[in-house]
């Protein structure tokens, strides 16, 4: 189906390839997915396949790709249309018009598609991806989870052979992108679809993938089943590290395999008595009492309270627009609950202003771009070193400690997704604040740049005794960082507790190391090391 | 029940009311039709962002006519009457003759130039209802394909307007929470350059979205869900053009002609 020939891409203006003699195929009916460290050119590899990159982008292209027998080379992008759907990181970027409905019809209105066919095809479509209620709807109302079944939908109601996602999960929260996942599955099994997907968080999606393309990080590429791929890689999702770490013969995938292979183990371990925490000693950091914020006519807190105290990293966990967003930015400050308080340091945090607020209050937004506004990543530093008069080069050291080799003449806005958001984080945390708080800070990080993260956040929890709090979709992420966890639903608060006790109550939300092991409360491959050492 | 008509019959009917009351030039006929044309919003107006429009477009028109009796109280033509009040003249040298300021204001010059605004502001009325009773997008979908890049261009802009100012609104509070606060004015280029990178991102993305769905490709293109025009929208479409030749009775025909047309059924309408 789809056929790369010794296929290298440059960029114009950078100095290394991208891709280097990259030769595959796919056949049609697979599931692929691809893999690789932050930046390394997944996106690229993508949007190579129905040409958007170099028709698109600029840039010079060796070798050859046909899909379906046609060259890309010799083809623009729309004339692949009928037979590649693409997907892209921001699915809300690329929607044209402002109705479910008429998004669908757009891209067959443009190839002139017969009326009655659209309307058949359509209504199929909104059957296929349960989207009949949402038919009507606005889509800027819709939810991440719904948004980006609008964005499959319209690329499906194509019928094309091929559909390429970028990163479909990475917005989503678990049950959702559960969801979209299993919809990808029955796709390629009902209808033979290609599907070719780059994700990051591989315990999502390795179970579904036929084969695998890794991109190292130096521009070579292995291609192969998970089983192969992941055995030789530095690649490691939970289930290959606990794999690993039991030296078991082979990799599993899927928690099902684990659980049989892991059978003996597990009858042989005791269940550890759940030592209860230490009760807080200190006065909390954040108090918020009966917070209640609207947006409009809809309540988006309702009655929210909670105390938070100084060396916790507490989680924020809930579905898409279940209210972490705003609650975050109440405790921050940029939006001003309607009614109930929320003191900060015994002070509004709504008051605060310049230094006295990035010393107390550190806070990257869902969108961490808007707070970067120099021309090259070392002009960022440089500024955030002045503003938050520090040493110079301290930003740099610790964008460094994050994503190690970052080139300081690149422009923030060339970087990819994930090594923004470290810069982001550097700005940020130079300023050293008392109060760290992250909204959705995974997006697009690889496991060695979110190690990274979980190793500063740790350090400033536990070294600085300085509060973190992270609203996050990532339940691997909180296993293995978070001391407690607060589950928002609707608005409202529905558990808060240790993080233990949260995540092993609901089995979505729960971690794969935790499925594989349940009932034996671990929740992380090195809960199972320490476990192992302190039993007999 | 409220009156439901295709987009391009309500654009119609208000191209046409604006044109007879300018025509009528009548404040009892404005007035009346300000009254009916608030009750049909109140009733008909779908819930969207585009509703307010005819209130909007109300307040222009109290602007305008307060604009443009102060401008008649200070800058005006003599006009014979009884005098309210006096304002000292200016005098101007002989060959600016016919220029006044200030002077004696009268009874008459006030009501003819409120009368004048007042139906000025129930002419914009009219556009404020069209456009509260239609979404522009809507309206577009029912426009020749000959006009379709031009509307894809209006529909993509009206998109981008309210999601231009929510990027405003988030940058500031990014950086605000860098401890910027935005009353220096050298600080533009900490919210302009964000703003400016992040609207050119969204067009290129959006650009090769569109590529990518195969927009531009072919140079037929067909149109989903064409919406055909009913037996009462050509009933109505009559009513509007037979007005023309009367315009000082054929408001009140004009004005009724909605509430009396057989609509469409809420079903047909809801599609």
């Amino acid at each position: 189906m789809i056929t790369f020939t010794n296929v290298s891409l440059i960029y114009p203006n950078s100095t290394h390839t991208v891709l280097e003699d990259l030769t595959f195929s796919v056949n049609e009916g697979e599931l692929i997915l691809v893999t690789g460290a932050t930046g390394i050119g997944k996106s690229s590899l993508l949007r190579l396949i129905n040409g958007l990159v170099p028709h698109h982008t600029g840039g010079i292209l060796a070798g050859d790709i046909s899909v379906n027998g046609i060259s890309t080379q010799t083809v623009k992008p729309g004339g692949l249309a009928h037979l590649i759907g693409i997907v892209g990181q921001n699915p809300s970027m690329g929607f044209v018009t402002d109705m479910v409905e008429e998004e669908l019809a757009f891209g067959m209105e443009a190839l002139n598609t017969p009326p009655d066919v659209m309307r058949k095809r359509i209504e199929e479509i909104l059957d296929l991806l349960s989207l009949t209620q949402l038919r009507k709807r606005n889509i800027s109302t819709l939810s991440g989870g719904e948004q980006q079944r609008v964005a499959i939908g319209s690329a499906l109601v194509m019928h094309p052979k091929v559909l390429v996602l970028d990163e479909p999960t990475s917005a989503l929260d678990p049950i959702a992108a559960e969801e979209v996942l299993s919809i990808l599955h029955r796709l390629v099994h009902d209808l033979s679809l290609t599907v070719i997907i780059a994700e990051h968080k591989l315990e999502r999606v390795i179970q579904f993938a036929d084969r695998m393309i890794h991109i190292e990080s130096d521009g070579s590429t292995s291609i192969g089943t998970p089983q192969e791929v992941l055995a030789k890689s530095s690649l490691t999702p939970p289930i290959v590290q606990l794999s690993r770490a039991l030296k078991m013969p082979e990799i599993a995938l899927t928690v099902r395999e684990m659980r049989r292979l892991t059978e003996g183990f597990r009858s042989s371990i005791e269940i550890p008595h759940p030592s209860s925490p230490a009760p807080h000693s200190f006065t909390p950091m954040i108090q918020s009492r009966s917070v209640e914020v609207r947006y409009g006519d809809a309540r988006a807190l309702n009655q929210v309270s909670a105390d938070f105290y100084p060396g916790e990293i507490v989680a924020v966990m809930g579905r898409n627009g279940a209210g972490k967003s705003t609650f975050l930015k109440t405790i921050v400050g940029i939006t001003s609950p309607k009614s109930g308080s929320v003191e900060v340091m015994k002070s509004d945090p709504v008051l605060l202003t310049g230094r006295a607020r990035t010393s107390l209050i550190g806070f990257i937004p869902q969108e961490p771009s808007d707070l970067l506004y120099g021309q090259s990543v070392a002009q960022e530093c440089d500024n955030a070193d002045k503003d938050n008069e520090v040493p110079k080069g301290r930003t740099l050291s610790i964008l460094s400690q994050l994503v190690p080799g970052i080139s300081t003449g690149s422009h923030p806005r060339d970087l990819s997704e994930g090594q923004r958001l470290c810069l982001a984080i550097s700005v940020i945390l130079s300023a050293q604040p008392q109060i760290f708080i992250l909204d959705e800070p995974t997006r697009g990080l690889d496991y060695s740049a979110k190690a990274a993260l979980v190793s500063i956040i740790k350090q400033i929890a536990t070294e600085q005794n300085h509060l973190v709090i992270l609203a996050t979709h990532d339940v691997e992420l909180v296993g293995e960082v978070a001391t407690r966890t607060i589950f928002f639903s609707d608005g409202e608060i529905v558990a808060d507790g240790p993080t233990v006790d949260v995540l092993l109550s609901s089995p979505a939300f729960a971690p794969q190391v935790a499925k594989i092991m349940a009932p034996v409360p671990w929740l992380t491959v090195n809960d199972v090391l320490k476990g192992i050492a302190s039993s007999p | 029940m409220s009156p439901q008509f295709h987009p391009a019959v309500w654009w119609l009917w208000s191209l046409i009311l604006a044109i007879d009351l300018a025509r009528a030039n009548s404040s009892l006929s404005t007035v009346i039709s300000l009254g009916f044309m608030t009750v049909l919003v109140i009733t008909a107006a779908p819930q969207s962002p585009w509703s307010g429009s005819f209130w909007v477009a109300l307040k222009l028109g109290a602007w305008i006519i307060s604009i443009r009796v102060l401008i008649s109280v200070l800058v005006g033509v003599p006009y014979p009457g009884r005098t309210i009040f006096t304002l000292p003249q200016l005098s101007f040298p002989s060959w600016m003759a016919g220029i006044h300021l200030g002077g004696a204001v009268t009874a008459e010059r006030l009501s003819i130039t409120f009368h004048e605004a007042f139906v000025m502001a129930g002419v914009i009325a009219c556009f404020g209802v069209a456009s509260s009773l239609t979404s522009p997008h809507q309206v577009l979908r029912s426009i020749p394909v000959m006009f379709y890049e031009f509307g894809v261009a209006v529909v993509i802009a009206t998109t981008l307007i309210p999601q231009f100012v929510a990027a405003v609104q988030r940058i500031r509070q990014a950086q605000k929470l860098r401890g910027q606060e935005n009353k220096h004015l050298r600080n533009w280029q900490r919210i302009a350059i964000p703003l400016l990178e992040e609207s050119l991102a969204r067009a290129l993305n959006l650009a090769a979205a569109m590529d990518s769905r195969g927009y531009g490709f072919s140079r037929k293109r067909s149109r989903y869900r064409k919406q055909p025009w009913r037996f009462g929208e050509y009933v109505l479409a009559l009513i509007c053009a037979i007005t023309l030749l009367a315009p000082t009775w054929g408001i009140y025909l004009l004005l009724t002609a909605p509430f009396i047309v057989k609509p469409r059924s809420v079903l047909e309408s809801a599609k």
